[in-house]
């Protein structure tokens, strides 16, 4: 384990700091705060922030999962596919006109997990790109789902949504979630697990000459990553009281979006959930401020677009220049 | 001439054969399908996937991927309808438009050459981008466009028995093999598919014909929603989305790499034709349109894995 940890360090990870140069994104999130609440004051509040947090939370899901697949030098293309497939089993099998069936919850969550184990399972074992692997799952995922709900409707177990949108001693459940999120985070990056991750992330055969089990600790981190996307689906439809087959379609943007403005290298090994939380609260700041300033929807949709692109542009410039120099 | 014909066998070949046996199998099952008139439809339905993965073979040839395709052919059909609206004629729009979807291809190729962006992040932002403008000007709208009468034509009238639009894309399949197979630009696309650095040092203009290869999926991009538009007589915001996994799907089963350097434009042909008959073939079996997209995602998984296994067994 500690030769491993150095193997790390060699890497240039470390897990404890952030990244040199990351502070660009605390700032930025920091300043839309400020220019978001300095507009409508009334957001100070701990009802308003929980609502804000609830509907961050979706996304915030899918950034983790999306952040997992990164973080091992992959991509995960099917977040929105495995949201749309567990948002349609809340709505069809755990509740609707027979009543509810919460027990069948674990086998919607476990859902999630087999569609990341099957992910996993052509990229580890079957040696695919991640992106052809999660591309076609992608596509079969969401056919599943227009299946099993082929219109919207449906009606999601009332105690789900009163978890979804209540509170706990006065505190919105929504608080409860992201810190649950974060915290899982926290464990998993000091757990073998999550070292093992990000060593693959970073350095692949240098992992593998270490002794980590490359192709497992693949299959199980885009399990962990279908769970989490799973969760994302379980959440959207208890918030919103109904399903929706075709609700992941405009989600894979903010995910990838959320783990790029983050700080989240694409080249793997450097990064994590924080990070893309933050990236996740930039985009919902921006489509905040775009309603409080009263514009067109759309603002929000290419905000988020430009975004992406701008930060992507400048994260890869110093690296581009640098391999000016040195050619 | 017949060096234009498919050279790269065999998985050009094998594409073909694929289609002639679930051709055969679709005619057996219902003697109809193999109607004069029935041909003439799935023709037209095929061009679009053909129109859809022209540049998408390209940009994969050389490495890449694009996914901006299903918004660059929404922009095509509606900015057209506008357009013509507004009293443009509709073939200085077709132009136009052809031109602004090169434009965008264009950015999407300097993000991935010049700032080494990944081209699914790349792709993804612009097609963002693209998306958030048709939210714009459909505000404006509440109706949905018309199709462009020049649009209508291409897919409607016919010649010597055949649509328009098949003849348009029998050119453009030529001139495809032509630029693949007979020019600089081929050669070194494919170089720079198989092995960037090899390609670059062997004095190939890599940045050059990748920008280029997206440039080409932009504008077939936006010309494949324009005929669409044509066909389903209107535009709508999510007119093009079966055509994200369509395009990529008809060039893993032409026999291309999904990781660039091998492949052929009437591998794509045939795959785009394969596509089209296996949905043709869905309602004949009682499967409705969900069935389509897990159709598309098992044909990508089942290509791409007959596509390595066949490549290692060329390779033992």
């Amino acid at each position: 384990m500690s030769a491993l940890a150095a193997s790390v360090r060699d890497a240039g990870v470390s897990l404890k700091r952030l990244p040199r140069g990351e502070w660009g994104t605390p700032l930025l999130l920091a300043t839309l705060i400020v220019v978001d609440v300095s507009i409508q004051p009334a957001l100070l509040d701990v009802t308003q922030i929980g609502l804000l947090i609830q509907t961050a939370l979706v996304a915030v899901l899918l950034a983790t999962a999306q952040t997992l697949a990164v973080l091992t030098r992959g991509v995960d293309l099917s977040v929105g596919s495995v949201l749309v497939v567990t948002d349609v089993l809340t709505a069809t099998k755990l509740g609707g006109l027979e009543g509810d069936r919460l027990a069948l919850l674990p086998l919607v969550l476990a859902a999630g997990a087999a569609i990341g184990l099957l992910n996993g399972a052509l990229i580890a074992y079957g040696g695919l790109e991640p992106f052809v692997a999660t591309l076609a799952t992608w596509a079969i995922f969401d056919g599943v789902a227009l299946l099993v709900l082929p219109t919207d409707g449906g009606a999601p177990p009332q105690q789900l949504t009163n978890l979804a949108i209540g509170e706990t001693a006065g505190i919105p459940n929504s608080y409860i979630g992201l810190a649950l999120v974060l915290l899982a985070w926290l464990a998993l990056r000091r757990s073998p697990l999550g070292v093992r991750a990000l060593a693959i992330g970073s350095d692949a055969e240098r992992a593998f000459l270490n002794g980590i089990n490359v192709r497992r600790t693949k299959l199980i981190v885009y399990a962990l990553g279908g769970f989490v996307a799973g969760i994302a689906g379980v959440y959207l439809a208890a918030s919103t009281s109904t399903g929706v087959p075709t609700a992941g379609d405009g989600l894979l943007l903010p995910s990838l979006a959320a783990v790029v403005i983050g700080g989240t290298s694409l080249a793997g090994g450097r990064g994590g959930v924080g990070l893309s939380v933050m990236g996740v609260f930039v985009l919902v700041f921006i489509g905040d401020l775009v309603a409080a300033l009263q514009l067109p929807s759309w603002v929000a949709t290419v905000a988020s677009a430009a975004m992406l692109l701008i930060v992507v542009s400048l994260r890869s410039l110093p690296q581009v220049l640098a391999r000016k120099e040195t050619a | 001439m017949t060096r234009l014909l498919p050279r790269r066998l065999p998985a050009t070949a094998v594409a073909f054969v694929v289609f002639g046996l679930l051709f055969a199998f679709a005619t057996i099952r219902s003697p109809d399908f193999a109607s004069a008139s029935h041909i003439r439809q799935l023709l037209v339905f095929a061009s679009f996937v053909g129109f859809a993965a022209l540049g998408q073979t390209l940009v994969i040839l050389g490495g890449g991927l694009d996914l901006s395709v299903p918004w660059v052919m929404a922009l095509g059909g509606i900015q057209l309808s506008i357009w013509t609206g507004d009293g443009m004629s509709s073939a200085l729009g077709v132009v136009l438009l052809v031109l602004v979807g090169a434009g965008i291809g264009t950015i999407s190729g300097l993000g991935v050459t010049a700032l080494r962006i990944p081209p699914i992040v790349m792709t993804i932002g612009m097609g963002g981008l693209v998306l958030g403008y048709l939210m714009r000007v459909g505000l404006g709208s509440s109706t949905a466009a018309s199709a462009p009468a020049a649009a209508e034509r291409l897919v409607n009238d016919t010649l010597l028995g055949l649509p328009l639009i098949a003849y348009v894309w029998l050119a453009f399949a030529l001139a495809a093999a032509w630029l693949l197979r007979r020019t600089g630009f081929g050669r070194a696309l494919y170089a720079t598919g198989a092995n960037e650095t090899v390609a670059r040092l062997a004095g190939s203009r890599v940045a050059a014909v990748r920008v280029a290869a997206y440039a080409a999926s932009g504008a077939a991009s936006a010309f494949a929603g324009i005929l669409l538009s044509g066909y389903v007589g209107q535009t709508y915001l999510n007119m093009g989305a079966p055509y994200l996994f369509s395009s990529i799907a008809a060039v893993a089963v032409g026999g291309a790499s999904v990781l660039g350097g091998s492949g052929s434009y009437w591998g794509t042909v045939a795959g785009a034709c394969t596509l089209t008959v296996l949905a043709a073939l869905l309602p004949t079996f009682n499967l409705d349109a969900a069935w389509l997209n897990i159709v598309y995602g098992l044909v990508i998984l089942l290509a791409v894995g007959v596509n390595r296994i066949a490549a290692r067994g060329v390779a033992a």
